[in-house]
């Protein structure tokens, strides 16, 4: 026993003895064990990692300040270091805020922003100073001079890893040739051995970033890509979070962080796209899930018009015989006239004709009075009032829901069959309530459910799953939401289940999409001068789609296309990733984009796929860009974008769109090459055809290319000079219109030109003509000239595979 | 088409060259060059009540310079119509082989022959559009094979040299060569009373061997198998000129039908000459189907291919008469097949002493 109780104690003491190690870990501390999480987990991957978080940073600064963004980069080989410089133009940093911006991670303006940046969490730029000096040992040097400042700020800092604070080497004033902007220094062990990831990086940035002008200087090289447009990306706005993609634990948190008091109002508060309707129709659907509906019947006939008003008159008492005779009829008036009357109905008809009945005989209806009233009435509506006869609450309800049932369920099912259905589930609701009628759906459909397997089990009558749903729709249908007061924002916070139903209720409620200022699409049109601008192709296509929702952040999907020209053929198409306008180079197989252009058949879109699936074969560059709030990457160092089932779909859905495009222009580029592979045939062909038959039947030499534009469904333009007369025949032999532009060059001067639009120009007169000229037709065009004049004919509008020019 | 008389070398060349004027035209007026031809196969063909002989219907195909296979073959037919006006400008011929070789000789490979079907067929199509018969274009085929034996005399024009010859007492076994041209062969006197074409050469040696022609007074063809032009040209005209009841005695399967369709009906690819190569009244004296079951002849199964081919042929508008098809059905039903020789069961001379003649007598022949 001894032993056994000393170890207990001993037990104690280990407890306490790895109590005294265990102690907080700073956020540095973490990630200087951490480095991969950030990008940094080789010497080569490093470096990148590094341009990267600089050019991102230096973009973003730009562009918050609307100037146009001007970044150089330089390596410089320094032994067995690197040293990086990256220099921007941007607005420059406060003398204050550098030390915090490059020397505390975790620090930034836009993690708690709804609001579209390169940069989010605050790590990348402090993360790299971190590494540098884990691996070099020296300080990041920063020099920064804001717009207007005479003087530029000089840094020379670290981090303290232990307290997660800059510990500030130098600082001092310096001159700078840049009017404004921010310059890093840092040096750090690393390798060239990335180099392509690099060049891919600055590269795909340009096609990202036509408003921005980037210079790359390596050891050994030197790269420059300009600026396509002087158009800087919309400013963002920062936007509240979008109902439909909030989660819980999220909701539970805003609930009880809001100043707002109802529903109504941390709603429209809290939330983007929601007013006082939108708001409104969430706390309706809230209170159908909190409280449940309350059922309305159909009210007795006219004829027992009589019966209300006697119940009625009983129920009222001392009111006088005008007043009493008033309210009964008006109440009996009013509650057989409606369809339907649920149990607040009969309050409200009751209050409304009795305050009335007040105005008029100076009497009042007190709150008693009304009550009974409304008991005389509802008691009427649902069969209490028949008292010798106990089952008829039951009776009337299951009279009701029998015509229900019997209209809800298409193929006429037996009679006895229905009629057991609605006694069962009118008897649940009597059971259950039998006051207000008061359900939620969730009952309702236990009482269905329960009721059509007791039906089905003793009347041998089945109700199948549709059949259940319409009967239940419709019941859900005649119930009224109820007109008590949904639950305040403080009993919401305070109750999962009701928060729960709210979350429930705002999904269910159709709200517009989120707003898009708060994104920065790059738009379809720049997109393409991206890729024209990096990539010498024959097509370019792009798309970009409607704003989206995934967790309650909007984005927008944008793709692009370039084929052919100089881009490689030989080998798998580029696939080009972004995310806010960064170059995703990492982790490719890893990343939703890729995952998506895999699992599209490019074979439909006419490029080569072996196998069907998988990255096309060809000289096809893929670009897609994720723009979002809060873009949902994989992992820290965010090298790809996690598989969002909503965010995968629009992906797929703009690829496709720019695909569309890419195999119209495919197919017609196809039929273009027959075409011409067609007309280079015959024109070996025909004219030695022509040439044997002038040999044999001895005749003149023949001209054929009036055959030939036939026998090519071309369009064929003719010129035909007699007696200073010139006529040129459009003639359309192709399946559909042509939108035909001629210029006739003359040399003299035109006369009677019939509408032609002439300038003359250094001695020359132009004749301008244009004509649609439909399929099978032809159009003339006739002027004078006189003399012998020259002529020198151009025809646009017509494809030059199409045209015959005979001129 | 002028099929009853020769064209001389000059009018053929007219003709020719009237085509190739046809295609200058209709480049000068800037259409399209094109080439109608009546389409070729057993569905296009209608019986001709005058001639009693089957011939095209009025379906046809053009050849168009629109695609470039159509003006592939027109340039073909242009270089074609160049080669044979220079032929016959020269009184040359050539064999329709030797201008499928011919055609490599020319400077421009899109006018090459690709196949020997290809230059055939091309000559077909000259053949018909310019209404100029092949021989008339002096396009011989390779061989005809075929040799008549029988008491005929006859004249034919040699490039030696009008040349008599009595068809058995002139020629050796093997008989009088039919040439390319039956049209340079004048009939002189005969001595006969009925032609019988045989399909195979074995068969035919042993007819003239027994002394069949002798003894029966008949002129013995041989085809060849699938006849030539010139042989059934020749059979045609004997049944003409000499009044001769012509009988065509082949194997008993659907292959041999064919080859009495083609000697009596005219051939499906020279539908366009069946006024000049048919014989209407042309019978089939065997080895028929019937003949298989009452001779009891050794058999040899049919096979799919035979199969099909009779089917086809109870399709073919020119085998729709009550003989063929009850024969073509019957066989269909035994599933059996026979060849000539193989009335040589039943002894050498059966076929000479017993099948023939009988045969013949229930033709009403002898």
């Amino acid at each position: 026993m001894t032993s056994l109780q000393s170890e207990l104690g001993e037990e104690e003491g280990i407890a306490e003895e790895l109590a005294e190690s265990q102690r907080a870990i700073s956020i540095a501390e973490f990630f200087e064990k951490n480095k991969h999480m950030l990008g940094f987990d080789s010497g080569a991957r490093g470096l990148v990692t590094a341009v990267k978080e600089a050019v991102d940073n230096a973009l973003d600064a730009c562009e918050e300040a609307g100037i146009p963004p001007d970044i150089y980069v330089e390596i410089q080989e320094q032994g067995d270091y690197y040293r990086l410089i990256v220099e921007d133009n941007g607005p420059g940093i406060t003398k204050e805020q550098i030390p915090k911006i490059f020397g505390k991670l975790l620090y930034g303006s836009r993690f708690h922003k709804r609001e579209q940046n390169r940069g989010q969490q605050g790590i990348g730029i402090s993360a790299a100073v971190l590494y540098s000096q884990l691996t070099s040992g020296k300080p990041a040097e920063i020099t920064s001079r804001t717009q207007g400042g005479d003087e530029a700020q000089y840094f020379e800092l670290i981090i303290d890893t232990d307290q997660n604070e800059p510990e500030i080497d130098v600082e001092e004033t310096t001159t700078w040739e840049r009017p404004h902007g921010t310059r890093i220094e840092m040096e750090m062990e690393a390798n060239m051995r990335a180099r392509q990831q690099l060049h891919d990086y600055i590269k795909h940035t340009a096609v990202v970033n036509p408003h921005a002008r980037i210079e790359l200087r390596e050891p050994n090289d030197h790269f420059k890509y300009e600026r396509a447009t002087d158009q800087l990306p919309a400013e963002t706005e920062e936007i509240r979070p979008h109902p439909h993609g909030v989660e819980l634990g999220t909701l539970i948190k805003m609930l009880d962080a809001t100043d707002s008091y109802s529903v109504s109002g941390f709603m429209q508060g809290e939330f983007t796209r929601v007013g006082q309707k939108t708001a409104d129709d969430v706390i309706d659907s809230l209170k159908d899930r909190h409280y449940g509906r309350e059922l309305s019947w159909q009210p007795p006939e006219a004829k027992k018009k009589r019966d209300y008003k006697a119940f009625l008159e009983q129920a009222v008492s001392n009111k006088g015989a005008d007043a009493t005779s008033q309210f009964a009829t008006n109440v009996a008036d009013v509650v057989s006239g409606r369809e339907r009357v649920s149990h607040q109905d009969v309050v409200e008809i009751v209050d409304n004709v009795a305050d009335g009945v007040e105005d008029d005989h100076d009497v009042t209806f007190g709150s008693t009075v009304r009550e009974n009233a409304v008991d005389a009435v509802w008691g009427l509506v649902t069969g209490t009032a028949e008292a010798e006869d106990e089952d008829a609450p039951q009776e009337y309800r299951a009279a009701d829901l029998y015509r229900m049932i019997d209209e809800a369920t298409t193929s006429r099912k037996d009679d006895a069959g229905i009629k057991g259905l609605a006694d069962r589930i009118a008897a649940k609701l009597v059971r259950e309530d039998g006051h207000r009628d008061r359900f939620t759906h969730d009952e309702l459909t236990e009482f269905v459910r329960k009721s059509a397997e007791d039906t089905e089990e003793y009347d041998d009558v089945t109700f199948g799953e549709t059949a259940r749903e319409n009967v239940l729709e419709r019941l859900w249908a005649i119930g009224r939401t109820v007109p008590d007061d949904a639950p305040d924002v403080s009993e919401i916070a305070g109750d999962r289940d009701t928060a729960s139903e709210l979350l429930e209720a705002m999904r269910e409620t159709d709200i517009i999409a989120p707003p898009t200022d708060c994104l920065a699409p790059i738009t379809d049109e720049l997109v393409e001068a991206g890729l024209k601008k990096e990539f010498d192709a024959d097509f370019y296509a792009a798309s970009t789609r409607d704003a989206s929702v995934h967790g309650g952040d909007p984005f927008i999907v944008e793709a692009g296309l370039a084929y052919g020209g100089d881009v490689e053929a030989e080998n798998k198409a580029t696939v080009m990733r972004f995310a806010n306008r960064v170059p995703l180079v990492y982790q490719r197989g890893a990343c939703a984009t890729t995952d998506v252009v895999k699992s599209i058949n490019w074979r439909n879109y006419g490029l080569d796929q072996p196998g069907g699936s998988g990255i096309p074969n060809g000289p096809v560059v893929i670009m897609v860009h994720v723009a979002s709030t809060n873009v949902p990457f994989t992992s820290e160092s965010k090298d790809a974008v996690a598989n969002v089932p909503e965010m995968e779909s629009e992906i797929e859905l703009a690829i496709r769109e720019a695909a569309r495009d890419l195999k119209s222009y495919l197919n017609k580029r196809r039929s273009m090459q027959q075409r011409r592979e067609k007309q280079n045939k015959l024109a070996t062909i025909l004219p030695e055809m022509a040439e044997k038959l002038t040999e044999v039947t001895g005749r003149d030499e023949l001209v054929i290319d009036d055959s030939i534009a036939r026998i090519m469904n071309n369009v064929l333009v003719e010129r035909k000079v007699e007696d200073g007369t010139v006529k040129i025949v459009v003639e359309n032999n192709s399946d559909t219109n042509a939108d035909v532009d001629v210029t006739d060059i003359v040399s003299a001067e035109p006369q009677d030109t019939n509408g032609a639009q002439v300038v003359e120009m250094d001695g020359e007169w132009f004749v301008k003509w244009s004509e649609t000229v439909s399929s099978g037709e032809e159009a003339t065009l006739e002027y004078s000239v006189e003399g012998d004049a020259e002529f020198d004919i151009t025809v646009d509008g017509v494809e030059e595979e199409l045209l015959t020019v005979n001129a | 088409m002028s099929t009853d008389s020769n064209l001389n070398e000059a009018e053929a060349r007219e003709q020719l060259l009237d085509l190739a004027a046809d295609f200058y035209d209709q480049f000068a007026d800037g259409d399209v060059p094109r080439m109608r031809i009546p389409t070729r196969t057993k569905t296009n063909i209608e019986y001709d009540e005058d001639e009693k002989v089957w011939v095209y219907g009025d379906r046809s195909s053009t050849r168009s310079a629109k695609t470039v296979s159509g003006a592939q073959k027109l340039l073909k037919a242009t270089y074609t119509i160049d080669f044979l006006a220079d032929q016959l400008d020269q009184d040359r011929s050539s064999t329709l082989r030797e201008l499928y070789y011919l055609s490599e000789s020319w400077d421009l490979d899109e006018a090459q022959f690709n196949s020997q079907d290809e230059s055939n067929n091309l000559i077909e199509d000259l053949e018909i559009v310019s209404e100029v018969k092949r021989e008339d274009f002096h396009m011989r085929p390779e061989e005809s094979g075929a040799k008549v034996m029988g008491p005929l005399l006859l004249r034919e024009q040699t490039r030696r040299g009008d040349r008599e010859i009595h068809c058995q007492d002139d020629v050796g076994q093997g008989g009088y060569q039919i040439p390319n041209n039956p049209d340079t062969i004048e009939f002189l006197d005969n001595d006969a009373d009925f032609v019988l074409a045989v399909e195979t050469g074995g068969m035919r040696d042993r007819l003239v061997e027994n002394g069949f022609d002798d003894d029966y007074n008949s002129i013995v063809v041989h085809l060849g198998g699938q006849p030539a032009r010139a042989t059934r040209r020749l059979i045609k005209r004997m049944r003409d000129e000499l009044d001769l009841p012509v009988v065509v005695f082949a194997d008993g399967d659907p292959w041999s039908y064919r080859i009495y369709g083609s000697v009596a009906y005219g051939s499906i690819k020279s539908a366009h000459l069946s006024e000049y190569l048919a014989t209407p009244d042309a019978q089939y004296i065997g080895i028929r189907p019937q003949d298989i079951v009452e001779y009891d002849l050794p058999t040899d199964p049919l096979s799919d291919s035979d199969v099909n081919a009779l089917e086809s042929e109870l399709e073919d508008p020119r085998f729709q008469t009550e003989f063929w098809e009850e024969q073509i059905e019957l066989q269909l039903d035994i599933e059996k097949k026979a060849e000539q020789q193989s009335l040589a069961a039943r002894g050498l001379d059966f076929v000479t002493d017993t099948y023939l003649p009988e045969r013949l007598d229930e033709m009403g022949v002898l």
